[in-house]
C-alpha cells in the first residue's frame, strides 16, 4: 500500500478531542452506580482538576497559535480556530454532564446517606446561621482584601484559578441609582468547606463562599450590596520558555512562575443565576468571550469534592483501602544488593510496595562499598524519603549526582526549594538539560565489591515518588546486569553534558535513538506479517499522538500484524479503518487506579520482546524528552509482564473499547464472568505477600518447655 | 583479588576523553566507565599554533570534573596524555602549567611515536593472534584528527614506520573554507590525500605485499564494530560507499551521531579507504582501541599486572636496524660492537647500576653509531645525531631518542658537560647519558680499525681495573695505542681504569 494513504488526515483523530474523551470516561466512574458513592465524588473531582489542567495548558496553547497566526493543521487536519471551537463545544457538553452528575445523582445519594452539601446559605438552620457568622468573624473575616473598582482604583489583578465573590454596591443614603464593582477573593487558605453543627447527627456541610456570601454587608459597611455571586478565571498558564535564551535556566523558570498570573482570561465560570450587570463587568474588564464563559448549576471548582471525600466515619462509602503488598520473592531483612545479584527483580506497583526502591537509595546511602548515587528525579513527593537518602549519602561522603527536573509541569517551585536543599547537603544538581525534559527514570548505585565494581540499577514506568506509587500503576525493574550498569553509567555521562556513548548495550534513548527503534520493531513484525509468519503487538501506554508512530502500526496492521493497544488518556488512532487499522484495537483502562505503566510486547517470530519505560508515543517524548527504554530479558520476569498485558486485555470491567466512531464504550460482557484487572492484580499481590508472611520465621521465642 | 582502579586521560585534537579501568592479574583490564568531552583544541592548535584562554578554560573544566569522577570511583593510579594539538601549540609549557595549578593533574605531552607506541601496546593486547598475524605483512594504520601513523609489520618484527601530516581535523580545517567552491568534497580530500599517500607507496609499500590492515582511529566504530576479528576488504570498503554520497548532516542523521562528528568522519574515511586501495590489502581488522586503552595497559604492563603479549623490544631493535641499513652501517663493525658493549655493561652492572632498558638503549646508540656517515665523513657526528632526531623510532620515548642521539654524538666528540648542556636534558638523564657514552666510547675504541681483530673477548672487573682480554694474533698497536684516551673517559665516569690483554695463544 502507498505511504501517502496512511498520512490521511481523516484517519487520526484531534489529541484534544480524545483527551476530552478521557475525560469523560473518568468522569463516566463518577456516574457509574457500582462505584462507592464517595469514591464517584472523588472522580468526579478529578475530572474538574483535570479539565482545569487542560484548558490552562492546551486551549491556552492553542488561543497562543492562534493569536501568532498560526494556522496549520493539526494530525486530523484541524486549524487551530478549528480545534478550539470544537474544543468549547466537547468542554460545555462535558461541564454540563459534570453538574447534573452532581446535582442529580450525587447530592441526593449524600443526601441518603446522611451527608448534607447545603447549597446555599438562605437553608441553614438558625443555630447553623449563628455557628457561620461567628465562624466568619472568626476565621475568614481577617484574611479578606476586598477590592473595589471605581475612577480611582482600576479593576484589580483576579489570581488565576482563585474563586472569587463579585458584588455589585451601592452607597447608603444615596439615592442616584449609581452602581460600584466590588471583588473579594474566597481565601485560598481556608478549607473550602466547613462542616456545621447538625442535631441529627448526620454530616452538614456548607462551601465557604456561601458563608462569605452571607455576611458579605460586613464587608462593605457604607454600601448596601445589591447582589454578590461567586467566580472563577482561568489564564493562560502554558510555561513556554525559550530555552536557547535563559543564560541560567533557574531563574528563568523563577520569572515565569510569577509571570504565569498575569495570562490572558481565558475562561470565567459563573453561577447560572448571576445578575447580567456583574457579569457584563466582569465580561468588559477580563476581555472574555462568549463561549468562553461557563454558566453553572452548581458550587464552582469543583475540585473541592476531594475534601468531602476525606470526611471521617463514611469508610463504607468508600472502596477498602488497599495496602501495597511486599514484592514477590523480596525480603526485607536480607542486603537488597545481595538480593539483586542473585536475580533481576520486578517491581509492580502500587500491588507491591514501593519501599524497596526507597531501601535501594537508604541502603546505597549507608553503605560503605557504595561509590556513588546517580538518579534522575522528575516529580517526587514533599517530604520524600528518598530526596533524605539522597542528601543523607552526600553527607556520608558518597559521590551523589541528582538530575532535577525544573520543567516539570507546576511542580517547578517545589522542586526549586529540594533540589537547593540537595546541593547544600553536597550532591551534585543538574538543574535539567537545555531544550529538553528529562522525563527517565533510573538510578544508578555504584558499589566497589570485592571482585570489582558492580553497578546496580533501578528502571521504572513512573516516577521516584513514593506517593502517587499507591496510586499509579507503574513497572520498575532492579537489575545488576553488566549491560545495562554501563549503558546506565552512559546515560548519566550524557546527562553532565559529555559525548554519547560509542555505542549502546541494551538501553534506547529519546530524543537520540529511541523512535527508530519503535519503529524498527514494528517494522520487525510488518516483514514477519509479509513471510506469512504470525505478528503480534501489544502495547501498552498512557497516550498515543505520534504521527510516525501511528503511520507505521496502520501499515503493520494493513499486512496482518495484530495490534492491541492498551491506551489509557489520548489516543489519535482510529481503528476500524479498512484496509488500514482492522487489525488494531484499543482500550482504555480507567479505574481506582491510575494506569501510568509503558509497557511494550513484540511477538518477534515466537521469541518474545518486552520492553517497558519512560516514554509515551507522544512526539514530546520520543523528540523532546529524555526517555529510556529497557528490555526485559529475565525468561520469568518477561512471563510477568506479559502475563500483566494479558490481564488488562481479559479486563471487562473497567476497560473501555475504542468504537469506529471515536467513542468509547464499557465491554460487553454478554454473560461472561467480571473480571476487574485492578482488582485482580491486588488479590494476586496479597496472596503472595501472605504466602511470604506465612513462611517468615516468627520473631517470638519460643521456650521448649518438655524435654 | 587485588584490583588497580586506574584513569587513563587523552587530550586529543578534537576529543577529552577518560577512561576508567579495573586492572588485575586475574581479569585483565576492565573498562568501566569512558567519559568523553568534545573539544577541539587542533582547531585552535592547528590555525592559531596556539591553543586560546577559552579553551584552556574549558579544558580545566572538563580536567576539574574528571579529577572528581576519579575521586568517586577511588583511583589508585592515573595517567594523563596530550597528543599533536597540545604538542603543536606554542604555548604547551603554560597550558600545562595552568591545568596543573587548576587541577592538580600532571599531564605529559607524548610525541608522535611514544603515542602511536601506546597504541600498539593496546593492538597486540586486543587483537587476537597478534604475533601470528604479523608474520605476513601487516600494516597498521591509525588516523587520528592531526596526523595519520603507518607502520609495518613483516616477520614478526616492525620494519619501518611513518607518520603523514593529514588527520581528520587537520584536513576539514584546510579545506574549511574552500566549501563555498565545490560541493564534491569528498573529491578536494582526495586530492589533498593522494600526494601524500604516494609518496608512502614510493616508500614502504610498493616493496611489500600487504596483506593485513590493522585500522584504528576514532571514527571506524561508526562503521565497523569493534572486534578482535578481522573481515575482508570487500567488506569493509562496501560499507563506506554509502556514507560517500550523503552530505554531512545525511551522515549525522543517518548514523545518529552529532553533525561535528560527521564532519570528521569523512576525511578519516578517505584516508582510510585511499591507504587500502594502495595497499591491496586482503584482510582488515578494526579492534576499536583508544589511546587510553594504550596507557592502561601500559601501566598495568610496567606495574606486572599483566603478561606482556608481544615483545615489542624486538621491533624497536629490528626498526634501529633497518635505520641503520638505510644508511649503509658497516654490519660486521656494528655486530662487533654491540657484542663488545653488550658485554662491558653486563660485567660492570654493580658499578653503573643500569637496568635492562638502559641496556637497550646502549644497543640502539651502537646500532646507530656510524649513521651519519652516510651523508657526511667529517661531520658524522653531527650527522648521527640530526638523523636519529628525525627518525622516528617507535617504542622509544623522545627523551630516549634525545640520550640516544647524544651518546652517539659525543662517542667522537668531545663531551659537554652537565652545565654547557644548558638544560636541554635533566639530571637524572645527563647521568644515564654520561654512562652510555663512557660504555661507548670504550667498546669502539676496541674495534678502531673496523676490522674485527678481536675474537673471544672476555670482560672482568677486578680491583679498580676493567680487565678486556682478547684473543687475537693481530697487531693491536693501533686500538691499544689510542685506547688511552677513551678510557679515561670511562675511568672519569665509573673510577674504573679499562685496560686491554692480548692473548696471543691461538
Amino acid at each position: 500500500m502507498e505511504n501517502k494513504e496512511f498520512n490521511n488526515p481523516h484517519y487520526y483523530q484531534n489529541r484534544e478531542l480524545s483527551w476530552i474523551g478521557f475525560n469523560k470516561r473518568v468522569l463516566g466512574e463518577a456516574r457509574d452506580k457500582n462505584n462507592p458513592l464517595l469514591e464517584r465524588l472523588k472522580f468526579l473531582s478529578i475530572t474538574a482538576s483535570n479539565l482545569d489542567e487542560f484548558v490552562m495548558v492546551r486551549v491556552a496553547s492553542l488561543k497562543d497559535m492562534v493569536h501568532a497566526g498560526y494556522d496549520k493543521p493539526d494530525i486530523a487536519g484541524m486549524t487551530p480556530v478549528k480545534q478550539l471551537n470544537e474544543i468549547n463545544k466537547s468542554i460545555h457538553e462535558l461541564v454540563n454532564l459534570q453538574y447534573s452528575t452532581y446535582n442529580r445523582s450525587l447530592i441526593p445519594l449524600l443526601k441518603k446517606n446522611g451527608i448534607h452539601l447545603v447549597k446555599s446559605h438562605e437553608e441553614l438552620t438558625k443555630q447553623q446561621k449563628e455557628y457561620v457568622d461567628l465562624y466568619f468573624k472568626e476565621n475568614i473575616y481577617p484574611v479578606l482584601t476586598p477590592m473595589a473598582v471605581d475612577s480611582s482604583r482600576p479593576f484589580p489583578l483576579i489570581r488565576n484559578k482563585s474563586l472569587n465573590i463579585a458584588a455589585l454596591l451601592k452607597k447608603k443614603k444615596k439615592h442616584k441609582e449609581e452602581l460600584e464593582f466590588a471583588t473579594v477573593q474566597v481565601p485560598s487558605l481556608l478549607p473550602r468547606v466547613v462542616k456545621l453543627p447538625d442535631s441529627r447527627g448526620d454530616a452538614t456541610v456548607i462551601t465557604l463562599e456561601e458563608i462569605i456570601e452571607r455576611n458579605v454587608d460586613k464587608l462593605f459597611l457604607n454600601y448596601d450590596v445589591i447582589c454578590a455571586h461567586p467566580y472563577r478565571i482561568m489564564r493562560n498558564a502554558d510555561l513556554s520558555i525559550d530555552e536557547d535564551e535563559a543564560s541560567d535556566l533557574l531563574k528563568e523558570i523563577q520569572k515565569q512562575l510569577k509571570k504565569r498570573q498575569w495570562g490572558e482570561a481565558i475562561r470565567l465560570e459563573v453561577e447560572d443565576i448571576i445578575d447580567d450587570r456583574l457579569l457584563k463587568i466582569l465580561v468588559k474588564e477580563l476581555a472574555i468571550k462568549d463561549k468562553d464563559i461557563y454558566k453553572i448549576n452548581g458550587p464552582l471548582d469543583l475540585t473541592f469534592l476531594m475534601k468531602m471525600y476525606s470526611l471521617e466515619g463514611y469508610e463504607h462509602l468508600k472502596a477498602p483501602k488497599y495496602q501495597p503488598q511486599p514484592v514477590k520473592g523480596m525480603s526485607l531483612e536480607e542486603d537488597i544488593f545481595k538480593q539483586i545479584r542473585s536475580k533481576d527483580i520486578l517491581l509492580h506497583h502500587p500491588y507491591q510496595s514501593f519501599d524497596p526502591v526507597v531501601d535501594f537509595i537508604k541502603s546505597a546511602s549507608k553503605d560503605p562499598k557504595v561509590l556513588a548515587i546517580k538518579q534522575t528525579l522528575y516529580r517526587v513527593s514533599g517530604n520524600s524519603p528518598i530526596i533524605e537518602a539522597l542528601a543523607q549519602a552526600a553527607e556520608n561522603g558518597k559521590q551523589v549526582s541528582v538530575l532535577v527536573e525544573l520543567k516539570a509541569r507546576f511542580d517547578e517551585e517545589n522542586n526549586i526549594v529540594w533540589a537547593k536543599m540537595l546541593e547544600k547537603a553536597g550532591c551534585h544538581v543538574i538543574y535539567g538539560l537545555v531544550g529538553l525534559k528529562t522525563h527517565s527514570k533510573i538510578t544508578l548505585i555504584v558499589r566497589k565489591e570485592e571482585d570489582g565494581i558492580r553497578r546496580y540499577v533501578h528502571l521504572g514506568t513512573g516516577n521516584y515518588n513514593d506517593a502517587t506509587a499507591k496510586l499509579y500503576t507503574d513497572l520498575g525493574l532492579l537489575t545488576c546486569a553488566e549491560a545495562i550498569g554501563e549503558d546506565a553509567t552512559a546515560v548519566f555521562n550524557m546527562l553532565s553534558g559529555y559525548s554519547e556513548p560509542l555505542s549502546w548495550n541494551k538501553l534506547a534513548l529519546a530524543p537520540l535513538w529511541l523512535r527508530e527503534k519503535f519503529i524498527k520493531l514494528i517494522k520487525r513484525e510488518e516483514v514477519n506479517a509479509l513471510a506469512g509468519k504470525q505478528a503480534r503487538i501489544i502495547a501498552k501506554m498512557n497516550s498515543l499522538c505520534d504521527k510516525t508512530i501511528i503511520e507505521e502500526l496502520y501499515r503493520a496492521s494493513s499486512v496482518g500484524v495484530k495490534i492491541e493497544l492498551i491506551v489509557r488518556g489520548i489516543c489519535c488512532l482510529k481503528v476500524g479503518i479498512e484496509g488500514v487499522s482492522d487489525n488494531i484495537s484499543v482500550r482504555s483502562i480507567v479505574g481506582n487506579f491510575l494506569e501510568h505503566g509503558r509497557i511494550f510486547y513484540f511477538y518477534n517470530g515466537g521469541v518474545g520482546e518486552v520492553y517497558m519505560g519512560s516514554a509515551d508515543w507522544m512526539p514530546r517524548n520520543l523528540d523532546r524528552r529524555v526517555e529510556i527504554l529497557f528490555p526485559v530479558e529475565n525468561e520469568s520476569l518477561k512471563k510477568e509482564v506479559t502475563k500483566i498485558l494479558q490481564r488488562q486485555l481479559e479486563d471487562n470491567v473497567k476497560a473501555h473499547i475504542l468504537q469506529q466512531d471515536g467513542t468509547y464504550l464499557k465491554v460487553n460482557r454478554r454473560g461472561k464472568q467480571k473480571f476487574n484487572s485492578q482488582d485482580f492484580f491486588c488479590r494476586e499481590a496479597i496472596r503472595y505477600g501472605k504466602v511470604k508472611e506465612e513462611n517468615h520465621m516468627s520473631r517470638v521465642f519460643i521456650p521448649i518447655e518438655k524435654i | 583479588m587485588q584490583i588497580t582502579m586506574f584513569a587513563a586521560i587523552d587530550i586529543g585534537s578534537y576529543e577529552v576523553g577518560m577512561k576508567i579501568f579495573e586492572l588485575s592479574s586475574k581479569a585483565g583490564m576492565k573498562q568501566i566507565d569512558f567519559i568523553r568531552h568534545r573539544i577541539e583544541l587542533g582547531k585552535d592548535a592547528y590555525v592559531l599554533e596556539k591553543i586560546g584562554c577559552d579553551l584552556t578554560d574549558k579544558l580545566c573544566n572538563v580536567l576539574m570534573d574528571f579529577v572528581e569522577i576519579m575521586k568517586s570511583y577511588q583511583v589508585d593510579a592515573y595517567r594523563a596524555c596530550a597528543t599533536s594539538a597540545v604538542r603543536e601549540a606554542k604555548n604547551t609549557i603554560m597550558l600545562l602549567d595552568q591545568i596543573r595549578l587548576r587541577t592538580g593533574l600532571k599531564v605529559e605531552v607524548l610525541s608522535n611515536s611514544e603515542q602511536r607506541f601506546l597504541r600498539y601496546k593496546s593492538i597486540a593486547y586486543r587483537v587476537k593472534n597478534f604475533d601470528k598475524i604479523i608474520q605476513t605483512s601487516t600494516a597498521i594504520l591509525d588516523v587520528g584528527g592531526g596526523s595519520t601513523q603507518f607502520s609495518l609489520y613483516d616477520k614478526d618484527t616492525l620494519i619501518a614506520t611513518q607518520n603523514i601530516r593529514m588527520g581528520s581535523l587537520r584536513i576539514r580545517e584546510k579545506l574549511a573554507g574552500l566549501s563555498k567552491y565545490t560541493t564534491n568534497i569528498q573529491a578536494l580530500v582526495e586530492e589533498l590525500v593522494n600526494s601524500d599517500i604516494s609518496n608512502l607507496y614510493s616508500q614502504y609499500v610498493r616493496d611489500y605485499t600487504i596483506k593485513n590492515i590493522i585500522a584504528v582511529g576514532d571514527y571506524l566504530n561508526y562503521m565497523q564494530s569493534d572486534s578482535g576479528d578481522y573481515i575482508t576488504r570487500e567488506k569493509f570498503l562496501s560499507s563506506f560507499e554509502n556514507v560517500f554520497r550523503l552530505t554531512t548532516d545525511e551522515i549525522a542523521a543517518k548514523l545518529l551521531i552529532p553533525e561535528e562528528e560527521a564532519s570528521l568522519l569523512i576525511p578519516s574515511l578517505i584516508i582510510y579507504k585511499r591507504i587500502i586501495e594502495e595497499t591491496g590489502a586482503e584482510f582488515i581488522w578494526t579492534p576499536g582501541v583508544k589511546l587510553s586503552d594504550g596507557i592502561a595497559y601500559d601501566y598495568a604492563e610496567n606495574n606486572k599486572i599483566i603478561k606482556v603479549m608481544h615483545n615489542f623490544e624486538h621491533d624497536i631493535i629490528a626498526s634501529a636496524q633497518n635505520i641503520g641499513k638505510r644508511y649503509m652501517n658497516n654490519k660486521e663493525h656494528t655486530k662487533m660492537l654491540e657484542e663488545l658493549s653488550l658485554k662491558i655493561f653486563d660485567s660492570t652492572v654493580k658499578i653503573h647500576g643500569m637496568g635492562e632498558r638502559e641496556r637497550l638503549l646502549l644497543q640502539i646508540a651502537v646500532i646507530l653509531h656510524d649513521c651519519g656517515k652516510y651523508i657526511s665523513l667529517s661531520a658524522a657526528a653531527e650527522c648521527s645525531y640530526n638523523i636519529i632526531m628525525a627518525t622516528e623510532i617507535i617504542g622509544l620515548s623522545h627523551l630516549e631518542r634525545q640520550i640516544i642521539a647524544n651518546a652517539v654524538k659525543f662517542n667522537t666528540t668531545e663531551f659537554v658537560y652537565y652545565d654547557a648542556l644548558a638544560g636541554k636534558i635533566d639530571k637524572a638523564s645527563y647521568i644515564l647519558l654520561e654512562k652510555l657514552t663512557a660504555i661507548l666510547r670504550v667498546s669502539n675504541a676496541l674495534d678502531r680499525s673496523h676490522r674485527q681483530k678481536f675474537k673471544n673477548v672476555k670482560v672482568v672487573l677486578k680491583d679498580k681495573e676493567l680487565i678486556i682480554m682478547v684473543d687475537t694474533v693481530d697487531n693491536i698497536v693501533l686500538e691499544k695505542g689510542l685506547f688511552g684516551e677513551k678510557a679515561e673517559f670511562f675511568e672519569e665516569v665509573f673510577s674504573i681504569k679499562p685496560v686491554i690483554k692480548q692473548n696471543k695463544k691461538c
